[in-house]
């Protein structure tokens, strides 16, 4: 079996270079376990671990451990909610509101995957956010939008692919507040690359914010030695107490 | 106290424009202050910790300040905990200023009078 299984990640040469660098290795030299990718009882890679990742604030930025999209293909109403972004005006995660997916998975701290035959669950850290992904191929739900929006995965050989639509649009793909509309449309494509590392690429496909879909990747990294910690937004926000943080408006 | 912290050292001074949430909502990253004081209580809280000093102004009265610092996870994890800074440490806190014309600030780092950091970042910030 080659790497470069149609569109698996491991063509993509930029996500190559990435692994090949020094600076792979983690910020605090800490080394995750050395193996090959497990698997389970049917066979498949399991994903499941406690993952270290890098902070993507901009996802257009590359970085330790990531590549990022570059410029970005603005449509014109993408190209002027960009523009027109004030976090003074407010903030939604500042306000303890929820990350929403791509938020949730950029964030700078880890998340658990715990797979079996029927599900992956994502348990972030992130405001102790979770989703449950079937990845039995099944079809979308149809539900009211939301913030993370509505994931179901198969698997492509030994990447599991994620699709997910039925966005609320509330949130942005990214700290640094690029936009994302009720239109967005996302798909994570993970693969365990061996027993330490995962490779998630992530593209971005909104066309009412963005002329063509975009892409960033990134490699996270085992750490047998963490747990998922508990983590309250809520419980002492004295910056939106205080009125230092504003709530978005709608 | 570990390698992480001389490498966290060099994270602090992007940490503010990249926070998991905008620090442009809040902080004003060209305002910075340095601030000599005596630690009164440390919050181990999420969503970020945060320091009370009292400190001198020239005219010898006592100002109290805020300052914010890393999450709480981030910072166990990087071998810091509640008690590593103690109510009566004297410490000299750099940062950027709240907009808001408070006596609030970001931190971008805490010494002791040894010169050893405190709550030196976390090992999450691996952007460049």
């Amino acid at each position: 079996m080659g790497l470069c299984y149609r569109s698996s990640i491991f063509c993509s040469t930029a996500l190559l270079a990435l692994l090949a660098l020094p600076a792979f290795a983690q910020s605090d030299g800490f080394k995750p376990p050395e193996g090959p990718v497990p698997r389970t009882a049917d066979g498949k890679p399991d994903l499941s671990g406690v993952w270290d990742h890098p902070f993507v604030g901009d996802m257009t930025k590359s970085g330790r451990n990531q590549v990022g999209a570059g410029e970005l293909p603005f449509t014109e109403w993408g190209l002027a909610e960009w523009k027109n972004y004030n976090a003074e005006d407010g903030d939604s995660t500042g306000a303890c509101l929820p990350h929403g997916l791509v938020r949730s998975i950029n964030a700078p701290f880890p998340v658990q995957l715990v797979q079996n035959s029927k599900y992956v669950s994502f348990d972030f850290e992130t405001d102790n956010w979770f989703q449950v992904v079937p990845i039995d191929g099944r079809p979308h739900r149809k539900q009211i939008p939301t913030w993370a929006g509505d994931s179901v995965g198969h698997w492509e050989g030994d990447t599991l692919v994620i699709d997910t639509v039925n966005f609320n649009g509330k949130t942005k793909v990214d700290s640094i507040g690029h936009p994302q509309s009720d239109q967005l449309h996302v798909t994570q494509r993970w693969t365990r690359k061996d027993l330490g590392h995962m490779a998630l690429e992530i593209t971005i496909d909104d066309p009412k914010t963005y002329t063509k879909p975009w892409k960033n990747t990134r490699v996270f990294t085992l750490r047998p030695d963490w747990e998922i910690m508990e983590f309250s937004c809520e419980e002492n926000n004295k910056s939106l107490w205080e009125g230092r943080i504003k709530p978005p408006k709608n | 106290m570990k390698i992480a912290m001389l490498a966290a050292a060099t994270f602090m001074a992007a940490i503010p424009a990249l926070a998991h949430h905008s620090f442009a909502a809040e902080f004003d990253g060209k305002k910075s202050v340095k601030l000599e004081g005596t630690i009164t209580k440390v919050e181990w809280t999420n969503p970020h910790i945060w320091m009370y000093l009292d400190v001198k102004d020239e005219a010898g009265n006592t100002v109290k300040w805020q300052c914010e610092g890393g999450a709480p996870n981030s910072l166990t994890r990087a071998g810091w905990s509640k008690d590593s800074l103690k109510v009566g440490d004297q410490v000299s806190l750099d940062g950027w200023l709240a907009k808001d014309g408070s006596k609030t600030c970001n931190t971008r780092s805490v010494k002791l009078p040894d010169g050893k950091s405190v709550f030196a970042g976390s090992s999450n910030n691996d952007y460049k």
